[in-house]
């Protein structure tokens, strides 16, 4: 059959709750794809949309209200491969993180007062609710990375994503490094590669939005953070902050246990 | 139709603009009874998100709160801390903001005009649609964003989101040659946003709203138009410090939606591009004045579909400062850039507020700092949240003016209305639904 008879695979973008990024990236990286795939449903960026099968959905955002939950199902629903990408989808970023703090409804009473008729969620990643058959983190995702993905999900391989450190990326840049060198609190040695090393490359330290590597050298990262003289509890907010669970870090033990608080 | 039907217009999920959001509006015996515009985006309480973390780490979560606007979101933290450290930025410092600022504009005015906004006036339904109809907008949109987002990955490191503002200043210092490869992409890409202003110009805006609205914007700091400032004016003839905005800018919630309403002295207001021109369009310079000045919104048309092409205009503005902004930096800064040896400030209690105008209008950010420099109370309002009143006023005139109107037609052009104001839901934390009772 001539290869231009065969339908093109369908794919879709979502969002849920989060800051659009991912769905900015893919838009803007989406002329590359547009004449391997169709685009049948992403809101963002069309009026004509169908909640029908799809190849590949691409799902960005946390899920932090029953309508996130509702639409996340009937997308898992239709999807042959679920793509969790960014931050929000993979590890609950920024509002995830916030949850093990307070509890929403103690912040929708703080923020939108007493009477208020918010419906919230404790803001949770993706698989927390569905399977996810793939995962790539990023604040905002890497178009590169992005773009490679949709390449193999479209040739039936499941990606390779990296997870080695950020250090790794850094070192290959041959930058100097902000930990030993500027004493900056630079979260690389246990923060997931693939942004290209950014902050260390511009001279700051990582805050760690990818989350965390394969096997984090927690016990390591602290020593190190402790001998520049960070308090270790501004260690923790800064880890914790974009959302990566806290017992991701320690081995056998949560690290909250070894930490005493002001 | 006659006078005693009943009737409902309901946008479930306005399409084509950043979040989620839903329109509705009720319609009995041929008048307007209610108009809502529901942001149903899921909340997440940035102002508890940013408690207890130390003031390096705000500018880096706040610019999570919105993507297309994150350098926004970033200069308005830093701007607020550095008020309550009682620091100010050196001059470098601001320059390099201020072209950092620039290019998020231009990203995000030539994303919004011709990806969410075109579409309607074309009648493309999809983006494969519209890159194939129209592939020389669908090229000049790539080639102004790419402007914008190539200013922003210099600059700030990447095209949103930025890693090298700081509060204090930044970490890395721009090379010139990457500042020259800006100026030759900048001076090409002035006759694209001249024709983007022709484009819209070249359209009839369908419905049109029946009160002009109470426009703020910040008082440019410079003697031109700008979009930093410390001052806010009204369109009403007032002005107040932006330290006073609570005395000025009342927010509450209510009960059908997620997004915060705002009033500036009790009534519905607008912020952004054509508020910013309305207020101080003759400070522009030559090149977005010649056109503004031979536009309907310089000869008083504010009707709010305009705004479309007041961001275009914005575009031309935004590439001459950008100019002028790299001219003066290309003195001031060392030629291979580099590490700027910026230092950590010592931590101090305090309270400030910092503006900015965003692509989408004046944002504000407000914290407390106790004495480790942790944050201890924090305050937001976004443009989204500033226009909503005044966009369901606005819904409300074109339905009572329009009440006849196919209400397929009407719908659309509510759609088209809403998206001019090019609403941010993740920002406003917001939807379009006309119901006829």
């Amino acid at each position: 059959m001539d290869r231009l008879e065969q339908p093109l695979p369908c794919i879709s973008v979502h969002s849920l709750t989060g800051c659009a990024g991912e769905e900015l990236v893919i838009l803007e990286n989406l002329q590359k794809a547009l004449p391997l795939v169709r685009v049948v449903s992403f809101p963002f960026a069309q009026s004509a949309n169908e909640m029908r099968p799809v190849d590949i959905a691409f799902v960005e955002g946390s899920v932090s209200q029953p309508h996130d939950l509702e639409k996340l199902k009937a997308i898992r629903a239709t999807a042959r491969w679920l793509v969790a990408v960014g931050n929000c989808a993979v590890w609950g970023c920024v509002q995830g993180g916030v949850c093990r703090r307070f509890t929403p409804e103690q912040m929708a009473r703080d923020v939108y007062g007493q009477d208020n008729q918010i419906a919230a969620l404790p803001s949770a990643p993706l698989d927390k609710y569905v399977r996810v058959d793939v995962k790539l983190s990023g604040c905002p995702i890497d178009a590169g990375q992005f773009l490679s993905v949709l390449a193999s999900l479209l040739k039936d391989h499941l990606p390779y994503i990296t997870h080695k450190p950020v250090c790794l990326e850094c070192k290959l840049k041959e930058n100097g490094c902000v930990l030993v060198e500027k004493n900056l609190p630079c979260l690389g040695p246990i923060t997931a590669a693939g942004c290209g090393a950014l902050c260390p490359t511009f001279g700051a330290a990582c805050y760690g939005c990818w989350g965390p590597c394969e096997a984090p050298q927690m016990e390591a990262m602290e020593i190190v953070l402790k001998e520049k003289g960070y308090a270790i509890d501004e260690v923790i907010s800064r880890l914790t902050a974009f959302g990566i669970p806290q017992e991701i870090y320690s081995r056998d033990k949560p690290l909250e246990l070894k930490v005493s608080r002001q | 139709m006659t006078d005693h039907e009943r009737k409902t217009i309901h946008i479930p999920e306005v399409c084509r603009v950043e979040g989620h959001s839903a329109v509705h509006v009720d319609i009995d015996a041929g008048k307007v009874s209610s108009v809502t515009l529901d942001v149903f985006e899921g909340t997440r309480f940035f102002e508890k998100i940013v408690l207890g973390h130390h003031y390096e780490e705000i500018p880096h979560i706040t610019s999570r709160v919105c993507a297309i606007c994150s350098t926004g979101h970033v200069l308005a933290a830093i701007f607020a801390v550095e008020q309550a450290l009682g620091i100010a930025p050196s001059s470098t410092t601001l320059l390099l903001r201020e072209l950092l600022h620039l290019g998020m504009l231009i990203e995000s005015h030539a994303t919004h005009i011709y990806a969410l906004a075109l579409p309607d006036y074309v009648g493309a339904p999809d983006l494969s649609d519209l890159a194939s109809r129209y592939p020389d907008q669908f090229e000049n949109w790539n080639q102004l964003r790419n402007l914008g987002a190539a200013i922003q990955t210099i600059i700030g490191g990447r095209p949103f989101h930025p890693v090298n503002m700081h509060v204090g200043g930044l970490s890395r210092f721009p090379a010139h040659s990457d500042l020259k490869k800006l100026l030759a992409m900048l001076s090409s890409s002035l006759e694209l946003a001249f024709s983007t202003c022709d484009l819209l110009l070249s359209f009839k805006p369908p419905v049109a709203r029946t009160t002009q609205p109470v426009f703020l914007a910040l008082v440019p700091r410079e003697t031109e138009y700008g979009f930093f400032g410390n001052t806010v004016r009204s369109s009403e003839g007032w002005e107040e410090p932006v330290q006073n905005y609570k005395q000025y800018l009342g927010e509450h919630s209510v009960p059908y939606s997620h997004a915060k309403q705002s009033t500036a002295r009790g009534k519905p207001l607008m912020v952004g591009s054509m508020a910013r021109l309305s207020l101080f369009g003759h400070r522009l310079g030559r090149h977005a004045r010649s056109v503004y000045t031979a536009s309907p919104l310089a000869s008083g048309d504010m009707n709010s579909l305009w705004n479309n092409l007041a961001q275009a205009i914005e575009i031309v503005e935004c590439i001459y400062q950008a100019e002028l902004v790299i001219e003066k930096l290309l003195v001031e800064l060392p030629r291979g850039g580099g590490d700027t040896g910026l230092k950590r400030l010592p931590p101090k209690a305090g309270q400030g507020a910092g503006a900015v105008e965003c692509p989408r209008g004046t944002l504000y950010h407000c914290y407390s700092l106790d004495d480790r420099g942790h944050i201890a109370a924090a305050d937001m309002i976004t443009p989204s949240a500033q226009n909503t009143a005044r966009i369901e006023l606005d819904i409300r005139e074109v339905v009572t003016q329009f009440v006849d109107k196919e209400p397929e037609t009407l719908q659309a052009n509510l759609e088209t209305l809403v998206r001019a104001y090019d609403p941010c839901n993740t920002c406003a934390t917001h939807m379009v639904s006309v119901k006829y009772n």
